[in-house]
């Protein structure tokens, strides 16, 4: 018997988990699988999905994520897919969750399927803002998406699958998180990053309100179609928290679409379309906080190399990018008394 | 010396890699994987040379801070949880000489990158000492030479992120970065 491909065995794989999801279906068919472009957390194949419902023919484009075997972030694909379920059809645009496989059962690790949605989120294309483009609209529709996923509900979304936050705690909430993630995979004490965390917690601020944060809210992670976002994609680090974070984690240089809207103007907009304030000193905050969360991801990507978890090449040298990023947290820091902490 | 050297070696195994190697290989994600593994040896090709010299300065620059911290604690006004500068003086002086392979008198990359993880955690300790809750309700004359010793902490991280920007973001890769 000749060799299955890696393509036949999806295809495989996939007719019978929508088998299982689909017990009604007949006839389904899977054509077109190809891989995608994707993040170091998971990898993504698009699919043609075609079945018989009822004698009525069904078909749809469809996108396959598994989670990596280890990555950049222990992620949990499981709440990823719960959150993109909970904001279909709230104003923020995401693509449809479909069906998933939370153990693995089907696709040897966590994975779920999604509405293909039309669109590019090609990062160097947005930053170039090439040909027949308008990155400033597309920053500007930014703006009002995280406008609309900052004033959402989210009680009444039904999203108690994320932790409780509260505006006191919000800032103190990531610190300890991305500091647990810090001293478990540094390879050594890097007493730069440690005076980083104590300056952090030194200087904690109040929420003014808690909203749905999408975590790595950025050009890049953005499905785009002329001049107008699609699909906030990639929710792996979705929390209740405070919603200047993303404001402050769209603006790092890596990806910044300063170029085309300044970060004064993106505020100001999305200040008009939220009614929420931007505190300057809580965006420096959360600034100074994404420098050292990136200098994390990168770390712990490196990590998995280093520990021979993951054999992906682009984490492997990772550790090297985190002096920039430290470097710019210490450009940024200003020499301000520590604000009195709250008691998280 | 051998020719060529360590830099030129892999600096040919990336151009072959990229020239010959590349072209034969579709897009996808095997070809991003081979692309980024060229841009790895590019970047150790650049630095290879500088990681030794970049240790030594670094544990150099990291011992003469600390000497200096040492010397600022012995005027007694501030007190460091858990640091006795004497003690610390001595383990400074000693592990200066134990760096040093004993048969050629220039340090071992391994002691250098030892010594160095030694250093940063004495950095680590200075760090945690100087925000201990005590400190911050002590006297006038304390808090003004723990500024001070934060100050210089600060200036020294400055100078080793400077220098580790040389070896992990040589010019040519600064601009990817930014």
């Amino acid at each position: 018997m000749p060799p299955v491909s890696p393509m036949e065995d999806l295809a495989v794989r996939l007719r019978e988990f929508l088998a299982s999801k689909l017990p009604e279906a007949s006839e389904i068919r899977i054509d077109n699988i190809a891989p995608l472009t994707a993040g170091n957390a998971r990898q993504v194949w698009q699919f043609d999905l075609r079945w018989i419902d009822q004698a009525a023919r069904r078909q749809m484009s469809c996108v396959l994520m598994r989670k990596a075997k280890a990555g950049q972030l222990e992620t949990d694909l499981d709440r990823e897919f719960r959150i993109v379920d909970a904001l279909w059809g709230s104003g923020v645009p995401v693509a449809q969750a479909l069906w998933i496989d939370s153990d693995g059962r089907w696709f040897e690790r966590p994975s779920f399927i999604m509405e293909k949605i039309a669109g590019s989120s090609d990062l160097q294309s947005l930053l170039k803002g090439g040909p027949g483009q308008d990155s400033r609209q597309i920053a500007l529709d930014m703006a009002a998406v995280a406008a609309r996923l900052h004033r959402l509900d989210y009680e009444r979304l039904g999203v108690d699958f994320l932790p409780p936050a509260r505006i006191e705690c919000a800032a103190a909430q990531q610190v300890q998180y991305w500091e647990s993630l810090f001293l478990k995979h540094r390879m050594e004490p890097h007493p730069v990053m440690v005076s980083a965390f104590i300056w952090l917690k030194e200087h904690q601020p109040t929420a003014r309100r808690i909203s749905i944060v999408h975590g790595d809210f950025r050009f890049g992670n953005l499905l785009y179609e002329g001049n107008r976002i699609n699909a906030l994609l990639d929710w792996e680090m979705v929390h209740l928290g405070d919603p200047v974070e993303d404001i402050a984690w769209a603006y790092r240089t890596l990806w910044s679409p300063q170029a085309f809207l300044s970060l004064d103007e993106f505020v100001g907009r999305y200040t008009q379309l939220s009614g929420i304030q931007v505190d300057p000193e809580t965006l420096r905050f959360y600034r100074l906080l994404g420098e050292i969360k990136h200098s994390i991801i990168s770390l712990t990507g490196a990590r998995s190399f280093a520990d021979g978890r993951t054999r992906n090449l682009f984490l492997a040298d990772r550790a090297s990018t985190i002096s920039a990023y430290l470097m710019q947290f210490l450009d940024w820091l200003p020499g301000s008394e520590p604000r009195s902490k709250a008691s998280c | 010396m051998t020719k060529p050297s360590i830099g030129e070696l892999l600096n040919g195994v990336a151009t072959s890699l990229r020239e010959s190697v590349l072209p034969e290989i579709p897009s996808g994600p095997t070809r991003r994987q081979l692309q980024v593994a060229i841009a790895i040896i590019r970047r150790v090709a650049l630095v290879w040379d500088k990681v030794a010299p970049y240790l030594y300065l670094d544990n150099k620059d990291i011992e003469q801070t600390a000497i200096r911290i040492c010397a600022l604690l012995d005027r007694g006004q501030v007190i460091l949880e858990g640091i006795d500068p004497g003690v610390l003086r001595r383990r400074l002086n000693e592990k200066e000489m134990e760096s040093r392979s004993p048969q050629i008198d220039y340090p071992m990359w391994d002691a250098l990158a030892a010594r160095n993880i030694e250093l940063q955690q004495i950095l680590v300790n200075f760090q945690e000492a100087l925000h201990a809750p005590a400190l911050q309700t002590a006297s006038v004359p304390a808090r003004a030479d723990r500024d001070e010793i934060a100050a210089m902490l600060q200036a020294l991280f400055r100078r080793m992120l400077a220098r580790e920007l040389e070896v992990n973001a040589p010019p040519n890769r600064a601009g990817r970065l930014a």
